[in-house]
């Protein structure tokens, strides 16, 4: 095993993208592991399906490519979300890799969702015209919990379990909102960095452009992640990994070549997002409380949907 | 020529469901039978699952559980070894590692050692085992059974070898982790596991039988990679990582004779010395005796001194000696 296959290369030979050592692990592993969970979590629920939010880029892209291998294209749906000013390139690319796949796809446009809220050219929506000037932060949390509502809604028609497409980096960094982009029934990509999410993507044969492109939210025209953040996604799982992984301290890290005031940004997001990761705490009043001191498998004998 | 066919048992247990795993492993003690085994193997809590949680109590059984007497009565002319959470007399649940032979529990061993850091919790919903015991077995030979976590601490397999155990079986739950590309089998969870049974083989000079399961409790995927380790040290059989099978592998126990006499290590184990001074460590660590081998300043059962912790500077045991240099 240890399969570290050479990475992929744009048309002047160069790699698509940077792969710090460290962070390289043996994709045939881990796509053994993948397979092996999705058809786990499915059966353990009385599932046979799965639904997924496929934005074109390359976490959502992967996932899919995930699921077809451990339980095959026909049972997988693609669904479409793009709000009016969602880039075409990426509802492209979400259509090359439904096509590639084979899989079912379905495009709902959220702009009507979004829109009956905040209003458009001038009208006031049903958030009254309070909403009408809330930022695009407001607005791109708003989309990913409408793109919630309907992948949970098409779970429903499509009898299938709701695949989440977040990558590590991001959930430690807080880089996601709350019940709308991180909502799923299981996580196959969670414990994988960007640059990862990027290796497994090149070994199983996510398309190229998807792999090159910048990644974005795209919640707004010419979003990027790495321009938002003001970070490279390779220094920063890098500075991820030693912290939390490695159990590095700051000082170490400083030692080991990486800006301190980069490293101590990434602590302070880190810190600040752990509410995200966790499921809200239950104020504690009777004898046994749920996620406290009543300790269930949250799949066992009895739960499955029969 | 003393020869063995040993079943290996990689399964996936289903968590929680005591009814489908027992008939799984009717099943297949009968195919072990049928493949000419004398000996089958199966992993921790293959009786129940892993991640019980507070399941652990409900899915417990006694010792005098019909359930374990009717998979006990299928091993007439036959060992195998089975793990389930057993509830004693006294209401603690152990999860216990059980050789059934010829229609009987032969001999039970509790987990001694509890996982309970990293993704572990086993003492929150588990008792630890106290004895550590080497068997005789049906086979000829002395069994000595550890599950999983026991084998990360040095004692076991040793004084399992001591109490004359000539084959060591040990049966895990490993959840696999750290998939590193750097790592020779993608898998550091792996190599860490093989790293410790060949050493343990070779060291006792006993067979290891190693049987992992395999499948996916909640987040946790299983690596399998069961394997018989030779008293050389090396392995007679590695099966694959994440397969769910039973894999029959063929061993001649004469080994171990050979071995032991060639390397005699264990012969030259030194029990009396190993226990004075474990003697000594433990009361020097109960504060009942002055610390020989404690740093100066440190408290009574402590070997280190708080200023020894993350010392700026060397320490310096002894003073240095002054030397005049340099002087008109």
């Amino acid at each position: 095993m240890s399969a570290v296959q050479p990475l992929p290369t744009d048309d002047a030979g160069r790699p698509l993208f940077e792969l710090p050592d460290e962070l390289a692990i043996d994709t045939d592993v881990a796509r053994r592991v993948i397979s092996g969970f999705i058809q786990g979590q499915l059966r353990q629920a009385g599932f046979e399906r799965c639904v997924l939010a496929l934005s074109g880029g390359i976490d959502s892209a992967l996932v899919a490519y995930l699921v077809a291998e451990a339980i095959g294209a026909d049972r997988l749906l693609c669904v479409m979300l793009p709000y009016r000013t969602s880039s075409p390139a990426s509802r492209s690319d979400a259509e090359t890799v439904i096509a590639d796949l084979g899989c079912a796809g379905e495009l709902v446009d959220i702009s009507p969702m979004v829109d009956g809220y905040f209003g458009s050219n001038g009208a006031a929506g049903s958030g009254g015209e309070a909403v009408s000037e809330a930022s695009a932060i407001r607005r791109g949390n708003f989309m990913a919990r409408m793109r919630m509502s309907v992948i949970y809604d098409r779970s429903v028609t499509f009898g299938g379990l709701v695949v989440g497409t977040g990558n590590k980096t991001e959930s430690l960094i807080g880089y996601t909102t709350v019940f709308g982009d991180n909502a799923c029934a299981f996580n196959p990509i969670g414990d994988l960095y960007k640059s990862q999410v990027r290796q497994v993507a090149a070994a199983m044969g996510v398309p190229r452009q998807i792999i090159a492109k910048a990644p974005s939210a795209d919640l707004w025209p010419d979003q990027t992640d790495e321009g938002e953040g003001a970070f490279s996604y390779p220094v920063l799982d890098r500075v991820l990994y030693w912290r939390i992984d490695r159990r590095r301290e700051t000082d170490e890290l400083v030692a080991m070549g990486f800006d301190r005031g980069l490293v101590e940004r990434v602590e302070r997001l880190v810190a600040t997002s752990e509410f995200k990761r966790q499921v809200p705490p239950v104020a504690k009043l009777g004898p046994r409380t749920a996620g406290v001191d009543y300790l269930y498998p949250r799949r066992r004998p009895g739960s499955a949907r029969s | 020529m003393h020869p063995l066919r040993i079943a290996l048992a990689q399964v996936a247990p289903r968590l929680g469901d005591l009814d489908a795993n027992l008939e799984r492993h009717h099943a297949l003690i009968q195919d072990a039978r049928a493949g000419g085994a004398g000996l089958v193997v199966f992993p921790e809590l293959g009786l129940t699952g892993y991640q019980l949680q507070d399941l652990a109590a409900e899915v417990a059984m006694r010792l005098d559980d019909p359930r374990l007497a009717r998979l006990a009565a299928e091993t007439r002319e036959l060992s195998a070894v089975v793990s389930f959470v057993e509830e004693a007399g006294d209401h603690r649940l152990f999860i216990a590692a059980a050789l059934l032979e010829d229609g009987e529990v032969r001999h039970v061993h509790r987990k001694v050692f509890l996982p309970t850091y990293g993704q572990f919790d086993e003492r929150r919903f588990f008792a630890a085992g106290d004895v550590v015991r080497a068997t005789p077995s049906r086979l000829g030979l002395g069994i000595g059974i550890a599950v999983c976590e026991d084998f990360w601490h040095l004692q076991m397999p040793q004084l399992l070898a001591l109490d004359g155990a000539q084959v060591l079986i040990n049966v895990s739950s490993s959840p696999g982790r750290d998939l590193a590309a750097r790592n020779e089998v993608g898998l550091g969870t792996a190599t860490s596991w093989r790293t410790l049974m060949r050493t343990y083989a070779q060291l006792t000079g006993s067979f290891v039988v190693f049987v992992n399961r395999v499948g996916v409790d909640e987040s946790m995927t299983f690596w399998g990679g069961s394997e018989v380790i030779g008293p050389s040290g090396e392995a007679v059989f590695s099966a694959p990582f994440f397969d769910d099978d039973l894999y029959l592998v063929d061993v001649n126990l004469d080994e171990v004779r050979r071995e032991r006499i060639a390397l005699p290590l264990l012969r030259d184990e030194r029990l009396e010395l190993q226990a004075r001074e474990l003697g000594r460590i433990i009361a020097e660590r109960a504060g009942m005796a002055a610390d020989t081998t404690a740093d100066p300043g440190a408290e009574p059962g402590l070997d280190v001194s708080p200023r020894t912790v993350a010392p700026a500077e060397p320490i310096r045991l002894r003073p240095r000696r002054r030397v005049a240099r340099g002087q008109p």
